[in-house]
C-alpha cells in the first residue's frame, strides 16, 4: 500500500499494464517527450521507447481511429485526448466505428481513451467539460469515472483489459488534490459496479467523479442536523449499477442525483427516470437532481462557481429533501 | 500542374512475369473480375425483384482496380475495401453465396443481417468492414499499419478511399500519421470521377488526388484503373516498398463510375460522351483482349471460365436464398464484446 | 426456374428514402409466359425509372395493380405461377360516420421543476391528515399494514405523513388502534379477505384446445359499428311474407334477355331493390336520419347493398347512388358491379359512404328470418331471406280456399323506433308486398 495522488495512481495503473503486457501502448499529443500535458506519462518514453509511447500529430481522428485499427490487429492501445473536450474531434470515429464494430461486424475494439475532464480552475468552455452522457447514450461504448486514487488505478487496468472501447474520464481537479491508499500490486476494479462511499439511512446521493467529494462535505453538515446521508459513487456511468442505485433508493426513499455535467440530458436524467419508473412505490419524495446549468463552462471564477455545483448547493438540496 | 507519376501500362507476358504473375495467375485474375461483375449484376437483378432491402451500391467499371490491388496483397496483409471494391473481397476469397446472403440481410452474410450491401468483411481474410462515413476507414487502416510497425512485422495495410472522400479531414489526418511515421501503408484512391453527382473539380483543386501525396511526404502515382495489369504493378510496387520499410504510397486508380451512385440514381449528370468513351475501356473486355493477344487465351479456355463462373453464381444464389432471416430475439446480443471475443490468434 | 407454386411480384424499393412506386407499363399480360429475369414491367419512382425483372419463370397468373397506379414499396403487384385470380383480401371499409371518440383524458400534468433553482415542494393541506398528500412509499406501507394514513401523525411538510412517521406508527402498534375504529369503506385488508373471483383468462393467453388469431382492422371496424349501432338506435323488427310467383315468372322471361343483351343476371335482389326504392318514396322516415335535433329526409335513395367478403373476412356495404333513378336493369347491373368491386378490392371511399337505406340478404344460406343491425346513421335496414316453396292457402276462381305451392319469401324491416313507429313500418312492408306480388314485366 502506498499513499498516492489520483494522478499518480493513474500513472501507476498505466505503467503496471505496460510492463506486464507488451501489446499495451500509449498514443496521444505530447505524451512522449513531454510526459503528457498533465505529466501522467512522465518517464514512460524513457522506459518503454518511442514506439510504445507515441507522440501523435494534432489529429484526434487519426489518434482514436488509429487506436481502433491497432486494436483490431491485436494490440491494446491507450489513446489520450489532451483534454476530454477534444473528444468531439474524434466523435465521429468513436460513435461510427469503435462503438458499432462488435455488434455490426463481430469485431471487438479493445481500446481505452483517456479523457482529462471536469472544471473548477478557470479552464473555460473548452478545457472543463464532462462529456460522459453523450457517449453513455451510444450503444457499444463504456464510460468510467473514478473518484478515488484506488479506483483510478483499478479501473484503468480493467479498462485496458476490457474487450470494448472504454472512455476513461479522469477528473483534472482531482489529480493532485486527492490522495489515498493504493495497493502496490496489480488489481482490477470491476466496471459497472458502484461503491458505497459512505452509508446512510435518510437520503441517498447518487454521484460520480469530483462531485463525490462535494457530496461528502455537504453530508457532514447534514450529519450535524441529524440527517444520515448515504453516498453512492457510481464509478461507471455506462453500464451503470442500477441494482445498487435502486437498493439505496429503496432504503432511504429520498434520492438526490448529483453531477458536474449540465442538467438537461445529463446522465442524471437517465438515473432519475429509472428510479421513478422502477422504485416508484418506495419514494417518499420526488427524485431531485443537482447539476450544472445548461450553459458552456464559464471562465471567470465568479461565474464558474455559479456553474459548478458547490457544497452549499448540495447542502441546500439535501436539507430540502430531508424536510419534505 | 501534375506532381504525381503516371504509371506505364504493361506490355507483354514477360513484363508481367517480372512483376510477379504467371499465366495461371492471369487466368485467375480474369476469372475474379468476371465473378466480381457477375455478383454485382446479379445483385442488381435481385434488388429490382425486391429481394434486397435498403439501398444498393456496386462498382461497375472498377473491377480491374479492385482485383488488381487485391492480387498484389499478400495473405498477411490487411485492407479496408469500400463499396466499389467487390473485387477485393472476391480476390481475397469471400464466397459469392455469402455476399448474396449479405445483400439480402440473411444470417450467413458476414454482417449477419446487421449491416447491408457490402458493409461486411471477413476478418479471417484480412479485411475490416466499412462504414458509411468515408473515409473513416483510413485512420483504422493506418492504425493497422501502426500495429505492424510497433511489432516490426512484415505486413502492410491497404486503405481505400474515393476522390470525393479525399476532401474530408480523416484522409489528411491519416496521411499525416502514416507519412510522419513512415508506416507500412498503401493508400488507394478509387477515382471514378463522380462523387454521387459531384464531379472532381469540386472535390480537389489539384490536377490529381495523388499530387497530394507529396504534401504528406510520400510518393503519389496515377494509374489507368481499367488496366488490371498496370494497377497490379503499381500496387505491388507500393506494397513491397511499404513492407521493406519505405513508408506509404498513394496509388490513384482512374476509372469512370459506369452506373449511378446507387441503384436509385440514373446518373443523368454524367455526359453521354463520357460513358461512351469509357465503355470502350471496359476493364474485363480490355483484359480479355490482352489475354487473347499476349497470353494465347483460347476459345475453350474462355468458355470454360465463363461456364464455371456462371455455375458458381447460380449455385451461390440458391445457397444464399436458403440462408435464414436473422432472429429478432438476437437483436440485443453482442453490443458489448466479451473476453472470449478476443480469443483469436492475433490478439495474443 | 419454372414454378408451379406461386411467386409474388412486389414493388421494389429503389433507394432508401423511396416509399412508393408507380407502374408505368406492364410488359406482359395475364396468361402470358415469361422467363426468370426477363423484364416484366416498368416502374417510376421519384428517384428513377426502371424495369422490374420477373422473379421466376412461368405464367403471369395475376396482375393486381394497374398501370398508372401508385402503391407502397413491398406491395404485391402480381403473381407468377400458382392459381389465377385468387380473391384478394378486402380493403378496410371507410367508417360511415366519423367515429365519435371519447375525448382522451387530459394527461395529468406532472410537476415540472423550474430550471436551476430548487423546485418548491407541493404544499399539502395543513389541516387533517386525511386530505394531505400521501407519497408512494407511504401509500404502499399503509396498504401493506392495513393502516389509514389519515390516522397517522405527520411530521413532514405541511403535516404530511412521511415514511418515518408511518413506520414508527406501525412499529408502535398503532395499526391495532386504527383497525378498532369503524372500518373505513376502502379498507384494503377486507378486500383481501373476500373470496377471490375466478379470474377470466387474460388477454393473449389460451387454455388447452384454444387458439388465438389477431383481430384484423376490418373486424375491429365491424365490431365497433355494430356495438355503436345497437347502442344508438332503438332496434325493432317487423316481418312480412311475400308470394314471389309473379316475380319468378317475370324473372324467367327477363333473365335470358338481360344476360344475352347486357351480360347482367337480374337476381331476386334486384327486383326487391326496385320495389323498395319505389316504396321508399312514400315512406320518407324509413330513408331518413336523425341529425342533432332534426330529422333529415331525402328525395333520393343511396341504396347500400351488404356484400359478404370471401373466406369470412367480413362484410362491406357499398352504395348505389341515386338508386331511385335506375330501372330494373340499372339496379341489377349496379348490384353486380359493386359486389365485384368489393370482392376485388377495388372500392374507393366514395363507394361506401353516403348510404341512406340498406338491403341485406342473409338468406343465401337458407335462413328464413333475421334481425339485422341498422347501418348508422340510417333509420332502417331491409332483410331478405331464402325463397322457399311452401304450401300456401290461396283463393281459387270460385273464391274458395285451396292450397297451392307458392315461392314464399319472408322479408324483414328492422327500423329505429326513435323515428319510425310500428304502424308506419307495417304500412311500408304492406306496400312493398303489394308491389312485389303485383309485379308486371320489368316493373315499369
Amino acid at each position: 500500500m502506498a499513499e498516492l495522488t489520483y494522478l499518480q495512481a493513474i500513472s501507476d495503473g498505466l505503467r503496471t499494464e505496460m510492463r506486464r503486457d507488451k501489446r499495451v501502448f500509449l498514443i496521444g499529443e505530447d505524451v512522449g517527450v513531454y510526459g503528457g500535458a498533465f505529466k501522467v506519462s512522465q518517464g514512460f518514453q524513457e522506459e518503454f521507447g518511442p514506439w510504445r509511447v507515441i507522440d501523435a500529430p494534432l489529429a484526434e481522428t487519426a489518434i482514436v481511429g488509429g487506436a481502433t485499427g491497432a486494436a483490431i490487429m491485436g494490440l491494446r492501445p491507450v489513446a489520450e485526448m489532451q483534454f476530454a473536450d477534444f473528444i468531439s474531434c474524434a466523435w465521429d470515429h468513436l460513435v461510427t466505428i469503435a462503438a458499432k464494430q462488435r455488434w455490426r461486424a463481430g469485431t471487438p475494439v479493445p481500446i481505452v481513451v483517456r479523457l482529462p475532464s471536469g472544471g473548477g480552475f478557470s479552464g473555460g468552455p473548452f478545457h472543463s467539460q464532462n462529456p460522459e452522457s453523450s457517449f453513455a447514450h451510444i450503444p457499444g461504448l463504456k464510460c468510467v469515472c473514478p473518484a478515488t486514487p484506488e479506483d483510478a488505478k483499478g479501473l484503468l487496468i480493467s479498462a485496458i483489459e476490457d474487450p470494448n472501447p472504454v472512455l476513461y474520464f479522469e477528473h483534472k481537479h482531482l489529480y493532485r488534490r486527492i490522495k489515498g491508499e493504493v495497493p502496490e500490486e496489480r488489481y482490477t476494479t470491476p466496471i459497472g459496479k458502484a461503491r458505497i462511499h459512505q452509508e446512510g439511512s435518510d437520503i441517498s446521493v447518487i454521484t460520480w467523479g469530483a462531485m463525490v467529494y462535494t457530496a461528502e462535505e455537504a453530508a457532514q453538515q447534514l450529519d450535524a442536523d441529524g440527517v444520515s446521508v448515504e453516498i453512492v459513487d457510481l464509478r461507471t456511468v455506462m453500464p451503470w449499477d442500477k441494482a445498487a442505485v435502486l437498493e439505496s433508493a429503496r432504503k432511504t426513499s429520498k434520492v438526490l442525483v448529483l453531477h458536474e455535467d449540465t442538467r438537461t440530458g445529463g446522465f442524471g436524467a437517465e438515473i432519475a427516470a429509472t428510479i421513478a419508473e422502477e422504485a416508484f412505490e418506495d419514494l417518499d419524495a420526488p427524485v431531485k437532481r443537482i447539476a450544472a446549468p445548461d450553459t458552456p463552462v464559464p471562465f471567470s471564477p465568479v461565474l464558474e462557481k455559479a456553474f459548478i455545483p458547490q457544497v452549499d448547493d448540495v447542502v441546500a438540496g439535501l436539507r430540502e429533501l430531508a424536510a419534505y | 500542374m501534375a506532381i504525381a507519376r503516371e504509371a506505364e501500362p504493361l506490355g507483354s507476358l514477360h513484363e508481367v512475369r517480372e512483376a510477379g504473375l504467371d499465366r495461371d495467375d492471369l487466368l485467375g485474375v480474369y476469372r475474379n473480375m468476371l465473378i466480381t461483375r457477375g455478383v454485382e449484376e446479379r445483385g442488381h437483378i435481385l434488388y429490382r425483384q425486391g429481394k434486397i432491402p435498403g439501398s444498393f451500391y456496386t462498382g461497375r467499371g472498377n473491377e480491374a482496380a479492385a482485383v488488381g490491388v487485391a492480387t498484389a496483397m499478400s495473405s498477411e496483409d490487411v485492407g479496408t475495401p469500400l463499396h466499389r471494391d467487390m473485387g477485393v473481397h472476391i480476390t481475397r476469397g469471400v464466397e459469392p453465396w455469402r455476399i448474396f446472403a449479405n445483400y439480402m440481410g440473411r444470417v450467413d452474410g458476414p454482417a449477419r443481417g446487421r449491416d447491408g450491401n457490402v458493409h461486411m468483411a471477413d476478418q479471417q481474410l484480412g479485411m475490416i468492414a466499412m462504414v458509411s462515413h468515408l473515409p473513416a476507414m483510413l485512420p483504422v487502416a493506418v492504425g493497422c499499419a501502426l500495429a505492424f510497425r510497433i511489432r516490426e512485422e512484415p505486413r502492410v495495410a491497404v486503405g481505400w478511399f474515393g476522390e470525393g472522400a479525399s476532401a474530408r479531414g480523416d484522409a489528411h489526418e491519416s496521411m499525416t500519421l502514416a507519412g510522419t511515421r513512415r508506416l507500412p501503408m498503401v493508400f488507394i484512391c478509387d477515382n471514378n470521377q463522380f462523387a454521387y453527382s459531384t464531379p472532381t473539380q469540386y472535390e480537389y483543386a489539384t490536377e490529381h488526388v495523388a499530387d497530394r501525396a507529396q504534401a504528406y511526404g510520400f510518393e503519389g502515382v496515377v494509374v489507368d484503373g481499367t488496366d488490371v495489369l498496370a494497377v497490379y504493378r503499381e500496387a505491388k510496387r507500393a506494397i513491397d516498398k511499404a513492407r521493406a520499410g519505405g513508408g506509404p504510397t498513394l496509388v490513384e486508380c482512374l476509372t469512370l463510375r459506369m452506373e449511378g451512385h446507387a441503384v436509385h440514381d440514373d446518373a443523368f449528370y454524367v455526359p453521354k460522351q463520357m460513358f461512351e468513351k469509357w465503355a470502350e475501356s471496359d476493364p474485363i473486355e480490355r483484359f480479355r483482349t490482352w489475354l487473347r493477344d499476349n497470353a494465347e487465351l483460347t476459345d475453350d479456355e474462355e468458355d470454360d471460365i465463363a461456364a464455371s463462373v456462371k455455375k458458381l453464381l447460380i449455385s451461390a444464389l440458391e445457397r444464399a436464398d436458403e440462408s435464414p432471416q436473422p432472429d429478432p430475439a438476437t437483436l440485443l446480443d453482442g453490443v458489448y464484446a466479451t473476453p472470449e471475443d478476443l480469443d483469436t490468434p492475433h490478439h495474443k | 426456374m419454372a414454378t408451379e407454386t406461386a411467386v409474388d411480384v412486389v414493388m421494389p424499393q429503389m433507394g432508401v428514402s423511396v416509399s412508393e412506386g408507380t407502374i408505368t407499363r406492364w410488359l406482359k399480360q395475364e396468361g402470358e409466359q415469361i422467363e426468370a429475369d426477363e423484364p416484366l414491367l416498368e416502374i417510376s419512382t421519384d428517384k428513377v425509372d426502371t424495369e422490374v425483372p420477373s422473379p421466376a419463370s412461368g405464367t403471369v397468373t395475376q396482375i393486381l395493380v394497374q398501370e398508372g397506379e401508385t402503391v407502397a414499396v413491398g406491395t404485391k403487384l402480381g403473381q407468377i405461377g400458382g392459381a389465377a385470380g385468387a380473391p384478394a383480401p378486402a380493403t378496410e371499409p371507410e367508417p360511415e360516420a366519423p367515429a365519435e371518440e371519447a375525448a382522451p383524458e387530459p394527461v395529468a400534468a406532472t410537476e415540472e421543476a423550474p430550471a436551476p433553482a430548487a423546485p418548491a415542494a407541493p404544499a399539502p393541506v395543513a389541516s387533517g391528515n386525511g386530505k394531505a398528500f400521501v407519497s408512494p412509499v407511504v401509500a404502499r406501507i399503509a396498504s401493506e399494514h392495513g393502516v389509514d394514513p389519515g390516522h397517522v401523525p405527520g411530521t413532514g411538510q405541511g403535516g404530511r405523513v412521511t415514511k418515518k412517521d408511518i413506520l414508527a406508527f406501525v412499529e408502535s402498534g398503532g395499526a391495532q388502534a386504527a383497525s378498532s375504529a369503524p372500518a373505513p369503506a376502502a379498507a384494503p385488508a377486507e378486500a383481501a379477505a373476500a373470496p377471490p373471483k375466478p379470474a377470466p383468462v387474460a388477454a393473449g393467453e389460451t387454455l388447452a384446445g384454444e387458439s388465438l388469431e389477431p383481430i384484423t382492422a376490418m373486424r375491429r371496424g365491424i365490431a365497433e359499428h355494430m356495438r355503436r349501432s345497437l347502442d344508438t338506435a332503438a332496434h325493432v323488427t317487423s316481418a312480412i311474407e311475400v308470394d314471389f310467383s309473379r316475380i319468378v315468372a317475370a324473372r324467367g322471361k327477363l333473365k335470358k334477355e338481360y344476360e344475352s343483351a347486357y351480360g347482367v343476371n337480374p337476381t331476386y335482389l334486384s327486383f326487391i331493390a326496385k320495389a323498395t326504392v319505389e316504396v321508399l318514396r312514400d315512406y320518407p322516415y324509413v330513408n331518413a336520419e336523425m341529425r342533432g335535433d332534426s330529422i333529415v329526409t331525402r328525395n333520393f335513395v343511396n341504396l347500400g347493398i351488404a356484400v359478404e367478403l370471401a373466406e369470412g373476412k367480413g362484410l362491406i356495404v357499398p352504395v348505389i347512388r341515386n338508386a331511385e333513378g335506375l330501372n330494373l336493369l340499372g339496379l341489377a347491373r349496379g348490384i353486380v358491379e359493386i359486389a365485384n368491386k368489393a370482392r376485388n378490392k377495388q372500392l374507393v371511399p366514395d363507394d361506401v359512404q353516403g348510404g341512406t337505406f340498406t338491403i341485406t340478404n342473409p338468406g343465401g344460406y337458407g335462413t328464413f328470418h333475421g334481425t339485422p343491425v341498422i347501418s348508422q346513421p340510417q333509420s332502417a335496414i331491409l332483410g331478405t331471406y331464402a325463397l322457399v316453396k311452401r304450401a300456401w292457402v290461396v283463393e281459387d276462381e270460385l273464391g274458395q280456399d285451396v292450397i297451392a305451392i307458392r315461392p314464399m319469401m319472408n322479408i324483414t324491416l328492422t327500423y329505429d323506433h326513435r323515428l319510425v313507429d310500428g304502424a308506419y313500418a307495417g304500412r311500408f312492408l304492406r306496400d312493398l308486398r303489394e308491389r312485389l306480388e303485383g309485379w308486371e314485366g320489368d316493373g315499369g
